[in-house]
């Protein structure tokens, strides 16, 4: 009885330290989630349950358009960063060079430069009458590549450029950190007993790093598929990325089909979330004691 | 010197910073367990390296069975190499550590799990075929490692301080057993290592580096009766140095003989008398310096702090 007491007293305890987080997270998070729901299955007019909006959504053909964009630019992103990040973390892993140091002390910089700025910076050098553009002028006119126009902006190729300046840096050093953790004896002993370079990355290194590389791209994929900002400056008018979609719809006031939007977008989220503690939990079989 | 499983010919190889080795010349025969001894930064590293493949040489040449090995990537050269820590691959179970090697050799899977399975009898590891590294202690891994490099018949055997991250006791076995197989199996290897002890225990010769160039080559007794510089003298064994007249005399504590007293070769007084187990320890204050001896433990109770001591040397080095 009286351990059953204290028990009690510890447990009230350990709530009243979690109160006031649990409160705001109740207030900031779940509560505005929970409304959005709520709101993304009503009647803009009546206030009644229909599934109109999703209806909508999926069966608009703009809408659909905008949806399918979304996943093509997002999963485009996401492959060409962890494609061009894994090889960037492999030569800074295993170079010596200058070169690799200079890059190694470098490569984050871009993170630290806000977005805005950032897409502004890029629009001035890709745009058709940019820096890119002005060089090419300097070019004798019988030149082909006189009065050369990149043609990047306001298409998926912006945006996916402009996406991979943000996430190669980031990705980069997700997955430095997991090659760092592999000890060059590991690759040496491999080497030792007869395997050849690509033998080594796919037997040794991709396996030892692979979770890794998964976080890496949930990451990317969570931070591009509801991005706002890049496709807003640099986008084109359509397709449009869900979140200009979204703020469309918002100032629009079609505040029901917005909440619908907003679940969807949650929804790609969440599968990448789904991934990302898969791969945080699967315990390999090498890991266990 | 044409019957020489390894040979290194005057082999160069200075990294950016100047550290690095000059001039090496290593012979070793088939079936000799040669220990390349000497502290941290003196090069010994590196020749073993270099014969392995992971460092390239600026000048010389590495031959094994009189064929130069030197343009071979490390996964040409018929050298096997046991590193220090973390040689098994910790994603792969033991079994597939070791059938990795077997398995780019093309040897057929029947003969390959039955070389694994004889090579685990061999470091008396039979049944950890399914464990994963993680789950076992670093001597095991270290068994398994060495395990792993053998069933590959390496020509040359290649350990680099394979025993230095385990604790006293279990490296003082695992000793044993690699020179208990080295002799079985009649394999050539050189071996890394800065623990003297080590080096006396395990070789059949021992070569002596300082700062990149080797100070002494010779059989462990040899190396320790007659040390050819006070820099080996010194690294080997426990060693008294004397100033005296400008020359430097060095005795080893075991051959002072003390009396009480005055009139020996060096007289001094009793500074501390030390219990060490089995002996006893004792050091005396010089004019020269300070002298160290071993007494067994009757003789230790006949001094006392203050004494003084009559020291004879019955064998000593001058450099």
């Amino acid at each position: 009885m009286v351990k059953n007491k204290s028990k009690w007293k510890s447990a009230m305890l350990i709530v009243g330290f979690l109160a006031p987080a649990l409160i705001v997270a109740l207030g900031i998070v779940i509560y505005p989630i929970i409304n959005t729901i709520i709101k993304s299955f009503q009647d803009p007019s009546t206030g009644a349950f229909t599934l109109e909006n999703y209806s909508y959504l999926f069966t608009n053909k703009l809408a659909r358009a905008h949806i399918w964009y979304t996943i093509w630019v997002t999963v485009l992103t996401v492959v060409l960063a962890i494609f061009f990040s894994y090889l960037l973390a492999l030569y800074l892993r295993f170079s010596n060079s200058r070169i690799a140091s200079v890059i190694r002390s470098l490569y984050l910089l871009p993170r630290f430069v806000p977005v805005l700025v950032a897409v502004y910076a890029l629009k001035m050098v890709l745009s058709d009458s940019g820096l890119i553009n002005r060089l090419s002028m300097l070019l004798p006119e019988s030149w082909a590549l006189h009065n050369f126009k990149p043609g990047l902006l306001y298409n998926a190729k912006g945006i996916i450029l402009a996406n991979l300046w943000f996430n190669i840096p980031f990705a980069t050093m997700i997955i430095s950190a997991a090659l760092s953790g592999i000890s060059s004896s590991i690759v040496e002993s491999a080497q030792d007993v007869g395997a050849g370079k690509i033998r080594i990355f796919f037997k040794m290194i991709l396996p030892l790093s692979i979770s890794d590389v998964m976080i890496a791209a949930t990451f990317v994929f969570m931070s591009n598929v509801s991005s706002f900002t890049t496709p807003y400056l640099i986008g084109a008018n359509h397709p449009m990325m869900l979140g200009v979609y979204l703020r469309k719809q918002f100032s629009s006031r079609k505040y029901e089909l917005a909440a619908a939007v907003s679940c969807l977008i949650f929804l790609f989220s969440s599968i990448s979330a789904i991934v990302y503690i898969y791969t945080n939990l699967k315990e390999k079989a090498w890991e266990r004691d | 010197m044409a019957n020489a499983k390894l040979e290194i010919v005057n082999m160069t190889k200075l990294y950016n910073n100047g550290d690095g080795v000059k001039n090496i010349n290593i012979s070793v025969e088939e079936g000799e367990l040669i220990t390349l001894l000497g502290p941290s930064g003196c090069g010994k590293t590196t020749i073993l390296r270099a014969i392995g493949g992971f460092n390239d040489i600026q000048s010389g040449d590495i031959l094994i069975d009189g064929r130069s090995i030197i343009n071979m990537a490390p996964e040409k050269r018929p050298t096997a190499m046991v590193f220090q820590s973390y040689n098994l691959w910790p994603h792969m179970s033991v079994y597939d550590n070791m059938e990795f090697g077997l398995k780019l050799r093309k040897v057929p899977k029947a003969e390959r799990k039955q070389r694994i399975t004889e090579m685990l009898e061999l470091v008396k590891m039979p049944g950890v075929e399914k464990k994963y590294p993680g789950q076992m202690s670093g001597g095991q891994q270290q068994r398994i490692a060495i395990a792993r490099s053998l069933l590959l018949r390496p020509e040359v055997l290649l350990l680099d301080e394979p025993f230095s991250a385990l604790d006293a006791k279990i490296r003082q076995q695992m000793r044993e057993e690699l020179r208990k197989i080295q002799t079985d199996l009649n394999i050539t290897v050189v071996f890394v290592t800065h623990d003297q002890e080590e080096a006396m225990a395990l070789s059949d010769r021992v070569i002596v580096m300082n700062k990149g160039t080797i100070e002494q080559c010779g059989a462990p007794a040899e190396i320790y009766d007659r040390p050819v510089s006070r820099y080996v003298a010194d690294f080997i064994g426990e060693m008294n140095f004397l100033q005296i007249n400008g020359k430097t005399l060095a005795v080893r504590p075991e051959h002072v003989r003390v009396r009480k007293g005055t009139g020996g070769e060096l007289d001094g007084f009793v500074r501390t008398v030390m219990m060490l187990g089995h002996y006893v320890e004792m050091t005396m204050d010089t004019d020269y310096g300070i002298v160290k001896t071993f007494i067994s433990e009757e003789e230790a109770r006949e001094y006392h702090k203050g004494d003084p001591v009559a020291m004879d040397f019955s064998k000593s080095f001058e450099y």
